[in-house]
């Protein structure tokens, strides 16, 4: 761990910690668990951990601990058994998506960058099964690996002020569905009629990192046979 | 029927509290009051706990009437405070009588101004906080009309015949004004800058109209990242200042999303997060640098000052035969 990863300060409140070694899995195991260990030892202080690919943001109240309280904690969390810990088995989630027209307003875009067709790109981004990697911006997004575009997505040059809920983009090597409206700066390939959050449970969102998506086209006559209707893990 | 604090002119006004922390993990930005220094001295004045709900008003002229004596604090941006038309000092706890208007207006030299009660107001809570969450569609502005119910009853405190003020307490107030120092500390992301990183440190700054809770967008000279490559998404911090394409900083406040997707330059240190939150579209901005420790011993002192205030507040309360209700 002191080799693999790198601990750096950010702000008066906060540490980032990168994982270093091994492959893209590996890392994201590592972050993952650092952080479970993290909310286990329950130092005081410390109030939130945001683990994501590769990267972990521990934040604290620096009048009740310190950076260096912080830090020993992380360093002896990584020297137990990095990469290990609780891993639940994987839910499945089907997302129907009507692709392109208003829904994916950027598809054709997405398609010329990518020098393939549109049809292509939306075989590849159904094609896979994404694993979510951590829940982000706006709010819970299931943030997942992209799927096997040829190269890496760029970001709009103009965020839009406001997305749809259930829009699905991509950006670099990272695939996420919008779960709420919001700003944002991704390419939209679609968008799915789920709702994606439950606003009224206690998690919020029915996926948690480690979960694995698969979407699915749609024709946009279909939309109203799922509009409404809840993500929940199935069979797929 | 319980008493309550009817709002009569709303403005641009919400029931806030200190945000919603400890759900980075699941997506959720932690919100809040964006001035949380004078939202917790507002607090303490009235013997609140610091997380008591309180009332956050923006910009526009807000008024309000209780149904019953209350004791009140308005502290942040300067304003004009008066009780039925007759002035009255920010920054100490107030006696309002059942029936009396309370207003403030002409907001200047700053954005927001918090009110709060002793015994706090009720709020709808979401996650154990009743910040709004406008992602989420959480909260809501206040309305004319409204009626928030008060958490505690007041005896009427007050000189019948002068109008001396009651209290001085005497909290330090925070400078205000047009143009802001704000303190940042280095970010993990600097070196992408290279040279041009001293830019932030040598420029003025000015916050542009596009400016809300969830960060503030500032023109002026901006560093160029020299990096290139990709960044995956990461959990960026409150007060981070980031360098996305195009010519304007954008510095995120406390309804950020949790992760992005560009190098963090700089952070605002947490004790200048409160008068960041106070600067409007046209003023200037500059940035001064403080080491990690500089900002931990600000914090750590201004965190003294709050109990301190606390203490003095709570004194007076208790000489008062005023229960002090903090749960904590």
């Amino acid at each position: 761990m002191a080799e693999g990863a790198l601990i750096a300060d950010c702000g008066d409140s906060a540490i980032v910690v990168k994982a270093l070694d091994g492959d893209a899995e590996h890392r994201w195991r590592v972050v993952h668990s650092l952080a479970d260990a993290i909310e286990d030892a329950g130092l005081a202080g410390v109030h939130g951990v945001v683990p994501t690919y590769d990267s972990l943001l521990v934040e604290f109240d620096p009048g009740l601990t310190d950076h260096e309280a912080v830090r020993r904690m992380v360093r002896r969390a990584a020297g137990a058994q990095p990469g290990s810990g609780r891993r639940p088995a994987p839910k499945r989630f089907v997302v129907p998506v009507v692709y392109g027209g208003e829904h994916g307003p950027d598809l054709p875009e997405v398609a010329r960058q990518l020098g393939i067709t549109e049809r292509e790109v939306v075989e590849i981004h159904s094609g896979a099964v994404l694993t979510v990697r951590c829940l982000g911006a706006p709010v819970g997004a299931p943030m997942m690996d992209g799927p096997p575009f040829p190269r890496p997505v760029p970001r709009l040059a103009s965020p839009r002020t406001s997305v749809p809920p259930g829009s699905i983009a991509v950006a670099g090597r990272q695939a996420v569905i919008c779960p709420l409206r919001s700003p944002g700066g991704w390419p939209l390939l679609g968008r799915t009629p789920l709702r994606i959050l439950d606003l009224g449970s206690e998690q919020l969102t029915p996926y948690q990192p480690g979960d694995e998506f698969r979407f699915v086209p749609i024709e946009p006559g279909q939309w109203d046979d799922y509009a409404g209707s809840a993500l929940a893990a199935g069979h797929g | 029927m319980a008493d309550t604090l009817t709002v009569r002119q709303s403005g641009h006004a919400t029931v806030q509290d200190l945000g919603r922390p400890g759900r980075s993990r699941y997506g959720l930005p932690v919100n809040g009051a964006l001035d949380q220094y004078s939202a917790r001295v507002a607090n303490a004045l009235c013997g609140n706990d610091d997380t008591d709900p309180l009332i956050e008003i923006t910009a526009l002229d807000f008024s309000c009437t209780p149904s019953t004596d209350v004791l009140v604090a308005v502290t942040g941006a300067p304003a004009d405070l008066t009780v039925d038309g007759i002035p009255q000092p920010q920054w100490e706890p107030l006696a309002v009588r059942g029936g009396q208007t309370l207003a403030v207006r002409g907001i200047r030299l700053g954005l927001r101004v918090y009110l709060a009660v002793y015994g706090s107001v009720h709020a709808e809570s979401l996650l154990g906080s009743c910040a709004p969450d406008t992602i989420l569609g959480f909260g809501r502005f206040l309305r004319p009309g409204d009626d928030l119910a008060l958490g505690a009853q007041c005896p009427p405190i007050g000189h019948p015949e002068f109008r001396h003020p009651l209290f001085r307490i005497r909290p330090p107030r925070p400078r205000f004004g047009e143009s802001w120092t704000i303190d940042v500390t280095d970010g993990p992301d600097i070196a992408e800058f290279g040279d041009s990183a001293g830019r932030l440190l040598s420029s003025a700054y000015v916050v542009t109209p596009s400016s809300n809770h969830i960060g503030l967008r500032m023109s002026g000279p901006v560093p160029q990242r020299v990096a290139s490559g990709e960044v995956l998404s990461r959990g960026v911090p409150v007060g981070a200042v980031e360098v996305p394409a195009g010519d304007q900083l954008l510095v995120l406040h406390r309804g950020r999303g949790v992760t992005a997707g560009y190098p963090v330059l700089a952070v605002v240190t947490s004790t200048s997060l409160s008068p960041l939150g106070q600067a409007r579209p046209g003023h200037t901005i500059r940035f001064r640098h403080r080491t990690v420790a500089e900002a931990v011993a600000a914090h750590r002192t201004e965190r003294a000052v709050i109990r301190s205030v606390r203490h003095r507040a709570a004194a007076v309360l208790q000489s008062l035969d005023l229960p002090v209700l903090t749960r904590r």
